[in-house]
């Protein structure tokens, strides 16, 4: 069946463009541009498809029991996980979560730049990078990650309301991209992209993360605010025209998991299906962290951008 | 018993071991400033132990004191309890003090039309062939006189015992007084001779704060004397809700008691000076919150404050004086007006009254901002009205420094943009003590606009500036150095007080917005927006429309109302059918409740921001803003 719904929307999606190739100053094998959406997913089926990006950290301490279970052998650092994902899994883009930093007193500066700069080295995939939460180390932290990456166009994060001048400076000295974070209020993105413009950083840099909540455990109110989100920014509201990324990472803490005889397998069930409604509520950039859910989550988005059904099937 | 010694005026009590300081100083009669009701969070009842010994936790409470405080033997005054004989010196500022109150009102004109009426009788006396009774024969008297007919006028057995000797010994040369009541008329008085001109009346505006009193002759409708004091519940909790709490630990007939020696008290001052015996005082009409009209009057307002939230009464109630213990002539009358709601009480409908916002097509918004909020809109066809909890920031509790606006109070305030250096006045021009509501707001819009604080309300800690640094708890702007200040300490503004006004505007923006959203109106609908209260007199218009305080409007069409519950209680004591008015208007008003409003708390989180998240609604203040920030970034 093929047939237009017809809707009187005056206003868009920003296209933000990520990573940077060697043509854009940058090193990455490719680059992407994300939003530019006219309508609501699927609506008319002319929405782009989001993009899968593999999460890894710096420090496993605080990654989720099951995703560390789940970790192939050998991998000791940053830069081999990085290769390896990009080899084996073949996500459009990684993101790095720099877990060192919530440490009590982290301070350990130099070790970020040299992180951030070994995984730029051993993946070619547009880099998403993820800092510290901490005013105190925050400045420092993030320019550090800024200036590694200059010139790669990073997507940096998190912004959120009670601290997002570091990141919004480091983001505006080094040309990246930022994203800002609100807890599931469609009111509240609003507000905190307000305040990064008063910054100076232009709307082409912002991307919204509503905050994923677990499926079972909230997600629903994701998912409504991710609706009037892009609601509000197809009625013409600029503030909120800005592509969303979400992150299930809650999804791999659930009891269900903590109690299932299996936990991998359900890991990666619960934070497949998490990332694809987010997909249908319009995210752009789904980000997830077992190893296992990258592939299925893959066949999923190609069966319901593409149309196939017969390829969504659990474990696929 | 140990024997607690208040300095310095060497008051001394004796109470039981175990007690508090706070108890013990009540008990020496001292007005002791108590925001939360003696719960240990507001940290205002600071006193200083000098000898003797106490208990008191100051670790549990350092965060309201400075280590040199501390040394010197500061303390809670609510939280130390005696063991032994102590002295102990009270601050100044820890007393209540006399306060800025309004009391001038707008100049409406109303028909002198009173409820009590005085006839000057000579009568005939009895004799064998007219042996009719002596209060028939007074009662026909009034009739002939032009007052109503005897047998709707009902006499109190008190005025039957005086008659038959007023009379005679008055040679039947007598003076009645007749009021209108529920139902019919009343005697309420009979006198010897001609004293119709002593006649007087008192409006009343009963507030959990403040009580507002003006005494008017009713046979000329003039003012003879204004006078307000503080309430004296305000010794059993600051807010009404610690005094319903106080209240249902037995404590409602000292409140009753409270109140209305409050009146009388706020009634002699001006009688006094008058020279005016209140003896002589007819009529006392009363506008007051529900919850406080209901004290008054004896009722058990207990059950209001919980869900359903339903009053006793909502009708005008009357009744007389003696039996309420207001000290003014026995019988006199006294007439209470209407609310609509728990929280809608009678200072609203004589706010209403007042605007004369009923008596026309263009729509008005009025908002009463206290410790709670109510905001009414509407026209001669409709009304909405709703309430609220704005919290105490805007009256300057759970602020760092906030104050009432008592003398010291800094109540206006300038931040040049470029030095970021502040200008400001105090009440009295007294040494700064703290900074009061007018004052708050003040700073929050200039900060603003001088991009200190971003329009979440966050202190750019990044901008190198003396005045600007992390804080022990919260980063902080310094208003006044330590040397220039009336405390011993910089007079700071905290991110959290600022948090805190944000989310006290927030939350009158909010109800506002709702009531515009059921009335299905927006604010270019809105001829007149009307403060009332004393709090709108103070403010700067400016700031309130940049801070996102009410919804933009130009300047001009915001006013000030004034006291507007004693100016609607003045205008029920001087022209009675105003009093048939109060009721349509109570009757009419819808009221919205908050809590039952799914999109109050997304127009709160919506109003959470300075001025609003959707900046189209505030074009002004946006330009406004804009400029500011080019001036900023240009200097």
């Amino acid at each position: 069946m093929n047939y237009i719904l017809p809707h009187t929307w005056s206003g868009s999606i920003q296209t933000v463009t990520i990573g940077a190739t060697k043509q854009e100053g940058g090193t990455r094998s490719v680059s992407y541009e994300i939003g530019g959406d006219t309508d609501l997913p699927f609506m008319n089926r002319s929405g782009k498809k989001p993009l899968l990006a593999y999460e890894i950290c710096d420090d496993t301490a605080i990654w989720p029991q099951v995703v560390r279970d789940a970790m192939p052998k050998g991998i000791s650092d940053p830069a081999s996980w990085a290769a390896y994902g990009e080899k084996t899994l073949k996500p459009d883009c990684i993101r790095l979560n720099l877990t060192s930093t919530r440490k009590p007193n982290s301070s350990d500066f130099a070790s970020i730049s040299a992180t951030v700069q070994s995984v730029l080295a051993a993946t070619t995939l547009p880099l998403i990078i993820e800092g510290s939460a901490d005013p105190a180390v925050d400045s420092e932290v993030y320019i550090r990650c800024g200036e590694a990456g200059q010139g790669e166009r990073l997507v940096l994060g998190t912004a959120e309301a009670d601290r997002y001048r570091s990141v919004a400076a480091a983001a505006m000295a080094y040309d990246h991209i930022i994203i800002a974070q609100t807890p599931i209020d469609v009111n509240l993105a609003k507000q905190l992209n307000i305040l990064l413009r008063e910054t100076g950083i232009p709307d082409n840099r912002i991307i919204i993360d509503p905050y994923t909540g677990a499926l079972g455990y909230g997600f629903e109110y994701t998912y409504s605010t991710m609706e009037r989100i892009r609601f509000a920014a197809l009625k013409g509201d600029d503030d909120l025209a800005m592509p969303m990324i979400s992150a299930p990472a809650d999804s791999l803490t659930v009891k269900e998991i903590r109690e299932s005889d299996s936990p991998s397998e359900i890991a990666v069930s619960w934070e497949r299906a998490t990332a694809v409604a987010s997909a249908i509520a319009g995210a752009a950039i789904l980000v997830v962290r077992h190893p296992g859910t990258v592939l299925p989550l893959r066949t999923a988005i190609d069966a319901l951008w593409e149309g196939s059904r017969r390829e969504v099937s659990d474990g696929a | 018993m140990p024997t607690v010694t208040f300095l310095p005026g060497f008051q001394k009590v004796e109470v039981p071991k175990g007690d508090s300081i706070l108890s013990a100083a009540r008990k020496a009669g001292l007005p002791v400033n108590v925001v939360c009701g003696g719960i240990g969070k507001c940290g205002k009842c600071v006193m200083f132990l000098k000898s003797g010994r106490t208990e008191f936790d100051n670790q549990r409470y350092e965060e309201f004191f400075t280590a040199e405080e501390l040394h010197n033997g500061a303390c809670l005054a609510c939280r130390t309890y005696v063991i032994d004989d102590c002295q102990v010196f009270v601050p100044e500022q820890t007393l209540i003090q006399s306060q800025q109150i309004l009391i001038d009102t707008l100049g409406h004109t109303v028909d002198l039309n009173p409820s009590v009426w005085k006839y000057h009788l000579q009568l005939k006396p009895p004799t064998l062939d007219n042996p009719i009774s002596d209060l028939d024969r007074l009662l026909d008297g009034v009739h002939d006189a032009g007052g109503p007919v005897d047998k709707r006028i009902y006499a109190p057995l008190e005025l039957l015992r005086r008659i038959p000797s007023v009379t005679r010994e008055s040679g039947w040369n007598v003076t009645a007084t007749i009021a209108l009541v529920p139902g019919g008329y009343r005697l309420i008085h009979i006198e010897k001779g001609d004293t119709r001109k002593k006649m007087y009346g008192a409006a009343v505006d009963l507030g959990t704060t403040t009580i507002v009193v003006f005494l008017r002759d009713l046979t000329t409708g003039q003012v003879l004397g204004v006078t307000s004091n503080y309430n004296r519940q305000i010794s059993c909790g600051e807010d009404i809700l610690s005094r319903v709490n106080y209240g249902k630990l037995g404590g409602f007939p000292k409140l009753q008691a409270l109140a209305a020696e409050s009146i009388n008290a706020a009634i002699q001052t001006a009688a006094n000076a008058a020279g005016v015996d209140i003896d002589d005082i007819y009529e006392v009409v009363i506008a007051g919150n529900t919850i406080m009209t209901h004290i008054l009057m004896g009722i058990d307002p207990s059950y209001m404050i919980h869900e359903p939230y339903v009053p006793v009464v909502r009708r005008a109630l009357s009744t007389s004086a003696s039996r309420i213990g207001l000290s003014v002539r026995p019988n006199g009358g006294i007439f209470i007006f209407p609310a609509v709601s728990d929280f809608i009480g009678g200072d609203i409908i004589a706010d209403i009254l007042a605007s004369g916002m009923t008596g026309s097509s263009d729509i008005s918004l009025m908002i009463d901002i206290g410790t709670n909020y109510e905001v009414v809109l509407g026209n001669n066809d409709w009304i909405f009205a709703c309430a609220g909890a704005a919290g105490p920031a805007l009256e300057g509790g759970e602020v760092l420094f906030g104050m009432r606006a008592n003398p010291g109070a800094i109540e206006k305030v300038s931040i040049d943009p470029a030095t970021l250096e502040p200008t400001f006045s105090t009440i009295n021009n007294s040494n700064p003590l703290g900074i009061c509501g007018s004052g708050l707001i003040d700073i929050l819009a200039e900060l603003l606009k001088a991009c200190v604080i971003d329009r979440n309300g966050r202190i750019n800690t990044a901008i190198p500036h003396p005045r600007i640094r992390p804080g022990p708890y919260y980063p902080e702007y310094v208003l006044v150095w330590k040397e220039k200040a009336g405390i011993n300490k910089d007079i700071v503004i905290t991110e959290n007080d600022i948090k805190n006004l944000i989310m006290s505007k927030a939350s009158t923006l909010a109800a506002c917005t709702v009531l515009m959203n059921v009335a299905g109106i927006t604010r270019t609908d809105i001829k007149t927006i009307y403060f009332a209260g004393g709090f709108g007199n103070y403010i700067n218009k400016d700031h309130a429309t940049t801070i996102g305080l009410i919804p933009e409007v130009s300047i001009d069409q915001i006013k000030n109302l004034g006291n507007g519950a004693a100016e609607g209680a003045n205008m029920a004591l001087l022209d009675r059918k105003k009093r048939k008015l109060l009721n349509e208007i109570a009757e009419k008003i819808g009221y919205i409740e908050l809590n039952a409003t799914p999109s109050f708390m997304d127009e709160y989180t919506r109003s959470a921001f300075l001025p609003h998240t959707d900046l189209s609604l505030f074009p002004t203040v946006e330009r406004a803003l804009q400029q500011c920030r080019i001036r900023v970034v240009n200097p």
